[in-house]
């Protein structure tokens, strides 16, 4: 009893309560402790790096065998076939390439960012302490989405730096002043951070891990599948799916496409947007 | 200050707390006693806002929880022993939630000293014991050291130790001038902890005042009397007003009148006596005749006796 009567007496004299309100800023930074004091996303970015560079090593060894034995490749025809080019925006694609596997990671991250609170009960801590309950989910998006775009961006650093030598072996370059080849070599940062937001917006839906794991990969990786049904509407509706159409910022820029990239972007954008904004609703709505 | 007016929740076709209004007043400890299910946890979750009333409000210091610029400077709330990410540690949980405020290390690193969780403060909290579980939770309500405390159910789970600990930090913090609610499903508990009551069964509230009003109110308290001539005593008795109830043929319920009184009666009738007891029902009868219409979950028939034996806990005989 004396402990909690010199506490409380020593609190008030030294004042550390003085000042004490919510705002923006401080839900900012209490979810960024949030985030760093979970052991699975250091996990889970230095995994991201690793795959992505992995990836980009992999594709760029193909092109090396391209170069080095055309005729075991199919010439010229196999090569386009299977995606190899040799220019600078066709390596740029190669090396950022990873972004398809750590779609994966960003993805869970951004649902558990958010299920793991439900699953947990750690909600109703926080809700208590953020009784508006927006800020809270703006914070953890401002948060996913720029981990999840430094996280890519440092893989991509990565990718270029370990496949380098890869590419000199065959006297190839990155043109790192070509406006293109910095569009698809940013737009891997780009698309994964939206990603996460996505991911982040269900699992905010849905309140469940697995749920809206489920539903991020579905979307992205299940629904592509279905843009092989030879239907004519599927031909035409394909390109506006989530993945389909957020990826064209890191492809190549084809006059044949239907989206160019930063338009495939905006759409993937607006699928962002509403979800987040359904999302919010309903975290103002529902019992926590 | 707590203050609830015709609040209500309904869950589909169930309604959990239906139509209460109540007040917690500054300075004293006010308890929330029912049976599970009662609706307890459901008015507190409430009072804080992670719950919306279908029908009515709740303020507290004058305003809805949500409308405070400093929620956790105003209320400290105990909800339930694991609101917590069972992958951080004590500390980081306490860091994470000072953080919203603004309000520093220091104050993490006391709250921890405070509720004795010094030893365990960086492990993760999904290995903790329930008891360490609620020193947690009464860490992270007492972060903003707030003007009003609620606690659902704070010594579940807490060793001897421990209960003694938030009784005594109750106490304390009442007497400070803070606001304290906490709830409980035993009566015992709150005949020792609180100050006021505040009875709530099905989501209705059956009884309210101080303590030893509710308690009173609800205790029988009869004299059980053994003698050859009951018949006459029985006689005697109901002639000045009190009830007498036969258990067996020479047995007798009395009620309203204390064992010397039934044994002068006696004595002034010349009528023996074979045995005297004064019967006082414990203070779990007491909450049972309360709450008998509104339990919710009813366990089947237990022998009596049984039910003295393991259902008083040692709190009861203050």
């Amino acid at each position: 009893m004396t402990a909690v009567a010199t506490e409380s007496r020593s609190a008030r004299r030294s004042d550390p309560l003085t000042g004490a309100h919510v705002n923006f800023a401080r839900v900012l930074r209490s979810e960024w402790i949030k985030l760093i004091s979970l052991r699975s996303t250091a996990w889970t970015l230095a995994m991201t790096v690793v795959v992505m560079t992995g990836f980009a090593m992999l594709s760029i060894w193909s092109v090396t065998q391209f170069v080095n034995n055309p005729e075991m490749m199919g010439g010229a025809e196999g090569a386009e076939a299977a995606g190899i080019g040799t220019d600078s925006v066709s390596l740029a694609t190669a090396i950022a390439s990873g972004y398809v596997m750590a779609q994966i990671v960003v993805a869970v991250l951004g649902v558990l960012v958010i299920s793991g609170e439900y699953s947990t009960g750690q909600i109703r801590s926080t809700v208590a302490a953020v009784p508006t309950r927006f800020p809270v989910l703006a914070a953890k998006g401002v948060l996913v989405a720029a981990v999840s775009f430094i996280v890519g961006a440092v893989g991509i650093a990565a990718s270029v730096l370990a496949t380098a030598p890869m590419l000199s072996s065959i006297d190839l370059t990155l043109d790192l002043s070509d406006g293109e080849t910095i569009r698809v070599l940013l737009g891997a940062p780009l698309y994964l951070a939206a990603i996460a937001l996505l991911a982040l917006g269900f699992g905010a839906l849905l309140r469940h891990a697995a749920g809206g794991i489920a539903t991020v990969l579905g979307l992205l990786i299940v629904l592509p599948a279905l843009s092989f049904i030879p239907l004519d509407w599927m031909a035409d509706i394909a390109p506006y799916f989530p993945g389909a159409a957020g990826e064209r910022i890191v492809g190549i820029d084809n006059p044949g496409q239907a989206l160019t990239p930063w338009q495939g972007y905006g759409v993937l954008g607006i699928y962002v947007v509403v979800v987040l904004a359904a999302a919010a609703v309903l975290l103002r709505r529902r019992d926590a | 200050m707590i203050e609830a007016r015709g609040l209500t929740k309904r869950y589909g076709a169930k309604t959990a707390v239906d139509d209460i209004s109540f007040t917690v007043e500054p300075g004293q400890v006010t308890g929330f006693l029912g049976p599970n299910g009662a609706g307890k946890s459901t008015t507190m979750r409430m009072i804080v806002g992670l719950d919306r009333p279908t029908e009515g409000e709740v303020t507290v210091n004058g305003k809805h929880y949500a409308e405070h610029k400093a929620p956790l400077r105003e209320v400290g709330a105990l909800l339930e022993a694991k609101a917590v990410h069972t992958g951080r540690s004590a500390t980081n949980h306490l860091r994470a939630l000072a953080a919203t405020h603004g309000i520093g290390r220091k104050r993490v690193d006391e709250v921890i000293e405070m509720t004795g969780l010094a030893a365990v403060a960086r492990k993760r909290a999904g290995g903790f014991s329930l008891g360490m579980g609620q020193r947690l939770g009464i860490a992270s309500a007492m972060l903003g050291d707030p003007r009003t405390l609620i606690l659902d159910e704070p010594v579940n789970g807490l060793d001897p130790d421990g209960v003694r600990w938030v009784r005594t930090m109750v106490r304390y913090l009442a007497d400070e001038g803070r606001t304290v609610f906490l709830s409980s499903h035993l009566m015992s508990e709150m005949a020792i902890t609180a100050d006021r009551l505040i009875v709530i069964g099905r989501g209705r509230i059956v009884a309210t005042g101080d303590v030893q009003d509710v308690i009173d109110s609800a205790t029988k308290s009869t004299v059980r009397v053994r003698t050859p001539q009951a018949t006459e005593l029985a006689a005697r008795l109901q002639s000045e007003g009190v009830t007498v109830t036969s258990v067996e043929p020479s047995l007798l319920d009395v009620d309203g009148l204390t064992a010397p009184q039934v044994g002068e009666a006696a004595l002034t009738g010349g009528i023996v006596l074979h045995e005297l007891t004064p019967q006082s029902a414990s203070l779990e009868d007491a909450f049972m005749s309360l709450t008998a219409a509104d339990v919710e979950y009813h366990s089947g028939a237990v022998p009596e006796h049984q039910v003295d034996e393991t259902t008083v806990p040692e709190g009861a005989n203050r």
